[in-house]
């Protein structure tokens, strides 16, 4: 009887894991990329969720950075062909600039 | 007011009209920027090459190289050391993309009037700037900065684009327009910086 019990408990775990049970299973945490290219970055707004990585490439033949005023987003140089990986951990906006070339401007939306 | 003309190869002649303010600046601003006027406009008329186009691009860059360097030595601001700095770093980027591209393409500058204007009105701004200092050399670099980036985008739309024939060279120009456009509002800010 017992193990019958604990048998029906371990199935019902099982459908409620596969089913959901009205938690909807977190998405997988995506890469997201943004191509700095003649001085501007491409695309300018973008939103991801928190996990979500961000990869800047440079296609310019100089330096930028990826440079946020507040939270994390703080690259150093990225220079020629090279790239910068960043990890959102926390939801907000967060505007940034090149703080090379200050009419470069980007927006990364984090959602929750 | 002085009034003055220069003759061109192709036989016509622009006249150059300075307006003295008692600012020797604005004077030589003026006569840098109609000399570098007359040689494009020599250029375009006679139609020019990629070789040609290779040179100016790569005279164009070094100009401002030069002059950045000495700005990063005596510039007597934060700002105007900044400024300096990055222009010798992105245009020696953009060099180096315009040389790798000319060689690959098998091309060898080729000097002519608008480059050997630029060399000259360079050397001649560097050896301007090196008789001054403090605020002085700050107000002269950044003045020229100004005046040199509008003047190589005008030839930039007006002269090398139009004129570039290999797809890669003209493809090359059109990519570092924006930063030529982005540095010109970069100096127009530090220049308003210097002027308070």
């Amino acid at each position: 009887m017992a193990s019958g019990i604990r048998a029906g408990a371990l199935l019902a775990l099982a459908v409620c894991g596969l089913m959901g049970c009205g938690h909807p299973a977190r998405p997988q945490p995506v890469t997201h990329t943004v191509t700095i290219d003649a001085v501007h970055f491409q695309p300018a707004t973008i939103t991801v969720r928190v996990g979500d990585t961000v990869v800047w490439v440079n296609k310019d033949p100089f330096p930028h950075t990826v440079t946020a005023a507040s939270g994390n987003l703080s690259s150093p140089d990225i220079g020629a062909s090279d790239s910068w990986r960043w990890t959102a951990t926390s939801a907000g906006d967060l505007p940034y600039v090149c703080k090379y070339h200050p009419t470069m401007t980007g927006t990364v939306t984090v959602a929750p | 007011m002085s009034m003055g003309s220069c003759a061109l190869r192709n036989g016509s002649t622009v006249t150059v009209t300075v307006h003295f303010q008692g600012d020797f600046m604005k004077l030589s601003r003026t006569i840098i920027a109609a000399a570098f006027i007359a040689a494009t406009a020599s250029l375009h008329a006679q139609s020019i090459n990629d070789a040609q186009i290779a040179s100016i691009v790569v005279t164009a860059n070094q100009v401002d190289i030069d002059a950045g360097n000495l700005a990063e030595k005596m510039g007597s601001t934060a700002d105007v050391k900044a400024f300096g700095k990055q222009m010798v770093t992105d245009h020696t980027g953009v060099n180096k993309s315009a040389v790798d591209l000319v060689t690959k393409l098998k091309v060898t500058p080729e000097d002519n009037a608008t480059s050997m204007s630029l060399k000259d009105g360079g050397a001649k701004n560097v050896a301007n700037l090196k008789t001054l200092k403090g605020k002085a050399f700050d107000k002269a670099y950044i003045d020229h900065e100004v005046a040199y980036h509008q003047q190589v985008l005008d030839a930039v739309d007006k002269v090398l684009i139009p004129n570039a024939k290999n797809e890669e060279l003209k493809a090359l120009l059109v990519k570092v327009r924006p930063a030529f456009v982005a540095h010109l509002d970069h100096a127009k800010h530090v220049q308003e910086m210097v002027s308070k």
